[in-house]
């Protein structure tokens, strides 16, 4: 009898898994810097394809450009990922609608007009943080809905019309002068070969960064995103926490959508098609977990940097549209199994 | 010990049968047996192997060791299915019905009666439904109602009748009447006995002693995975279950306790009530005071620590701190206000597990980290040290992932986040449960240390030693209803489980 309970070989033996630090550690480390050994290559990629016309000055022009825009929008969105609230589905037209907005009201003045359109991103992060932080609503069906919603709306208001900056300003020099500043925003250089919107994407990264980092808030948004339930029983006020975060990016997508129509010089409902998974893109490429809690700004710069780049070299190959789309959803999905599959490393998923 | 000499055929016949878990023996070689027609009730505390023991009967484990013979044949309980088709019928606590499908097609699942390959013969299964609520008294409940529109009670014998449908010879019965009422439990006993008299061997488990007095005729008790006794139900009584179950106390362990109780009350609660969940609740903690609510699960004591710190609305009452009323509306006030809750599942509602050290003790306190918006990572590593060094967070380092940690000082992690909060009230529910040995006298002595600062403490605890250690005074929870109050002098085990069973000498008022 007493030989049957010593079939277990070695019970005593103490159980260590090693493992498990090791592939952590690497983890780890490739969610913080990964990022930019990919920026290194792909730069050394396109020097090759652009057969060392890649820092030609047009050719920078149009990274920094392409870049901007994702970087603008990317600076918000790392919130929301960061919140575990995994991507805003309502980025297109939160950008659409900031655009419209501030040409609409251009006659104001450009900075007038400007902090309308702010405004709306203001407005509507603010709503979607409401049902999502405080009513508990599903942040990918929520988000979803409201982008339908919104695009509803700007097709009655707007009766489906683009809207042009120099057509809506009234015959007057102040407004025509407003509606020509609003234009060149997205045409200023600064020196040689710097656009006023890189530079206006990396000042709105380094504030991204210290909200982040640095703030109270953001130390509640990392507990809230790693663990919804112990952020709540540690006395932290998660549905202030998340509108917070909605907010910020609501503002960030509509200076992204602002910059957006100035640069197309048209404001429509579809200006923002294609932003929300090209930032998720960004954002994750940075290192962000998709399930939150894990993340950084200077990684998502670094994201956004390889995701232009990236754009970039397919346009030197010679690629058209459609294959662009192709290749971006291969990027995109990629990136997500990479991400759930570190996730699953670290012991998360 | 049951009269094992005899050789007549037991329903149910486990022979020194052993399961080992990876790190824990937790059944050591147990013989059990059941006869045909014999209520044989299994006790013993939380942990004490017995749910093991009979998930080894409902066939979930394939490597048991031992041998478990039913009607005198050897059989091997390898998967679920074998263990159904030997005749164990498993009814389990909590309910294993599909709440929005009807009752007979719950009743019949996996066999409902069929026309033709594609249909059902509705009609013929809910003849076949209506013989099997019979068995269990359920007379005029129509088949075709969903589960969710009748009572809990009437699940229950629904669940009854479905395990009946396959035709067991053993019925485990795991805790049925945790969610019943006590006319319910009377009607339930009824089918119980009914059952019994068909032949068939019931296996029993339960907490209420009172219960185990009514409708066992044997009983048998389990204590740290091995068997302690089994004796006929009339030659025992409640104090010799308790001393069983509880076994010798470790003594050594809470050995100097001295009490630091002032007069000065922290914290009154007047009338508390949250329909449902607790009822009038009435009570005192005074500075310098360990105060147990003591009560079996689902007597809502996690629920009052809830109300008491603003994670759950109440419907009425009034609580008071220093004298003051308050009315907190989320933990966040309620640790402003100066009580904290350190909550029972670390692993779900306690830590941020992949996060740092440092980031968890530090988390109810992030407003108080630096100046205005800004956190002040490095100006909290002084506190995060003194706090993980004093509960001695093995290795020391606040850099680390909670997640690489042992369970035992990822709780003591959650300690040191409550002692970091700066709240002078601090309620601790199940404070030490999972942990080893060395965890639990660390955070014990934690504790102490807390409580002799001039601080108080609420213990919620189903580790009676815990209690009894700890404790200056225990009140007694039952139903949602304070019934009783112990002083320092009454607290023991044996008290305890008592008075949680609605007993003793301590128990001042019935409730219904």
């Amino acid at each position: 009898m007493s030989e049957q309970i010593n079939k277990n070989p070695n019970p005593g033996a103490p159980k260590v898994d090693t493992r498990k630090e090791e592939i952590s550690k690497f983890s780890l480390i490739f969610n913080k810097l990964g990022i930019y050994v990919v920026v290194v290559a792909l730069i050394i990629i396109g020097l090759i394809v652009s057969k060392g016309t890649f820092f030609a000055a047009s050719n920078i022009q149009s990274i920094l450009e392409a870049v901007a825009l994702i970087g603008m929008v990317s600076a918000g969105l790392i919130f929301i990922t960061f919140s575990g609230n995994m991507t805003d589905m309502s980025i297109p037209l939160t950008m659409a609608v900031g655009g419209m907005m501030t040409v609409q009201t251009i006659n104001f003045g450009f900075p007038v007009a400007m902090l309308i359109g702010i405004l709306s991103g203001v407005v509507i992060g603010f709503i979607n943080g409401f049902m999502i932080g405080k009513l508990r609503a599903n942040p990918i069906i929520w988000t979803w809905g409201f982008n339908l919603l919104l695009s509803g709306i700007v097709r009655v208001v707007w009766e489906g019309k683009q809207l042009y900056a120099d057509k809506v300003a009234k015959d007057t020099e102040f407004a025509q002068n407003a509606a020509n500043t609003f234009f060149s925003i997205a045409r200023t250089y600064i020196g040689k070969y710097i656009s006023l919107m890189a530079i206006i994407m990396i000042i709105m990264m380094i504030i991204a960064w210290f909200i982040h980092a640095k703030t109270k808030f953001g130390q509640k948004l990392k507990i809230i995103g790693t663990n919804y339930e112990v952020a709540k029983f540690s006395g932290i006020n998660c549905a202030k926490t998340l509108i917070t975060a909605y907010i910020i990016n609501g503002v960030c997508a509509s200076i992204g959508g602002i910059f957006f129509a100035a640069l197309r010089k048209t404001a429509s409902y579809e200006n923002g098609t294609g932003y929300d998974f090209s930032c998720l893109t960004a954002v994750l490429l940075g290192g962000c977990l998709l399930n939150g809690g894990k993340g950084s700004v200077v990684g998502t710069f670094g994201g956004v940097l390889a995701y232009g780049i990236l754009n970039n070299i397919l346009s030197w190959i010679g690629l058209g549209t459609y294959e662009k789309y192709l290749v971006q959803g291969l990027v995109f999905l990629f990136i997500v199994w990479l991400n759930t599959y570190s996730n699953r490393k670290l012991g998360r998923a | 010990m049951g009269n094992a000499s005899k050789n007549e055929a037991y329903a149910l016949d486990m022979r020194s049968v052993s399961k080992r878990f990876p790190g824990t023996l937790a059944v050591d070689k147990v013989d059990f047996r059941v006869r045909a027609g014999e209520v044989h009730a299994l006790m013993g505390e939380n942990g004490a192997g017995k749910s093991t023991l009979m998930k080894m009967l409902a066939g979930l484990f394939n490597d048991y060791t031992g041998e478990i013979y039913i009607n005198g044949e050897k059989k091997d309980l390898h998967t679920p299915n074998l263990a159904k088709e030997y005749g164990i019928g498993m009814v389990y606590q909590e309910l294993s019905l599909a709440r929005r499908i009807s009752i007979y097609e719950n009743l019949l699942v996996g066999r409902l009666p069929k026309k033709n390959p594609l249909f059902i013969d509705k009609k013929k299964a809910i003849e076949e439904a209506k013989k099997l609520l019979q068995r269990v008294g359920l007379n005029d409940i129509d088949p075709t109602l969903d589960v969710s529109e009748i009572s809990q009670c009437d699940a229950q014998l629904v669940e009854i009748a479905k395990v009946l449908g396959s035709e067991p010879k053993i019925l485990v019965m795991d805790e049925p009447t945790s969610a019943l009422s006590s006319e319910e439990v009377k009607k339930l006993f009824e089918i119980v006995r009914n059952l019994q008299k068909q032949g068939m061997a019931i296996v029993y488990i339960s907490h209420h002693l009172s219960e185990i007095f009514e409708i066992a005729d044997m009983v048998t008790v389990m204590r740290d995975g091995k068997l302690v006794d089994s004796f006929p139900i009339s030659e025992t009584n409640t104090e010799q279950l308790v001393e069983c179950m509880v076994g010798e106390p470790v003594k050594s362990f809470y050995a100097d306790h001295k009490s630091m109780v002032t007069d000065e009350e922290v914290l009154r609660v007047e009338d508390f009530t949250r329909w449902g969940f607790y009822h009038h609740v009435n009570f005192n903690l005074h500075r310098g005071e360990v105060l147990a609510i003591c009560g079996l699960a689902g007597s809502g004591r996690t629920e009052i620590a809830r109300g008491l710190t603003g994670v759950d609305k109440i419907d009425g009452g009034k609580e008071y701190i220093h004298g003051k009323e308050v009315h907190f509306r989320d933990l966040g006030e309620a640790i402003k206000g100066g009580i904290g809750y350190l909550t029972e599942d670390r692993k779900v509602v306690g830590l941020a597990l992949p996060q740092t050290v440092a980031d968890n003790v530090t988390t109810c306190i992030i407003d108080k980290c630096g100046p205005g918006i800004v956190y002040d990572a490095k100006k909290q590593n002084g506190l995060v040290d003194e706090k993980i060094n004093e509960m001695s967070v093995y290795p020391a380092d606040r850099e680390r992932l909670v997640n690489s940690f042992s369970g035992g000082n990822q709780q003591k992690v959650l300690m040191a986040k409550w002692l970091a909060a700066d709240v002078d009230i601090l309620i601790l529910d199940e404070p030490t449960r999972g942990v080893d040995v060395n965890a639990k006298q660390v955070i014990h002595d934690a504790v102490k240390r807390y409580v002799s600062q001039g601080n108080a403490c609420i213990l919620l605890s189903s580790d009676l030693p815990e209690v009894v250690g700890l404790c200056d005074r225990a009140v007694i929870l039952r139903e949602g209803h304070i019934i009783g109050e112990i002083p320092k002098e009454g607290i023991n085990e044996n008290s305890l489980l008592i008075a949680a069973n609605g007993e003793g000498e301590y128990v001042s008022c019935q409730n219904k």
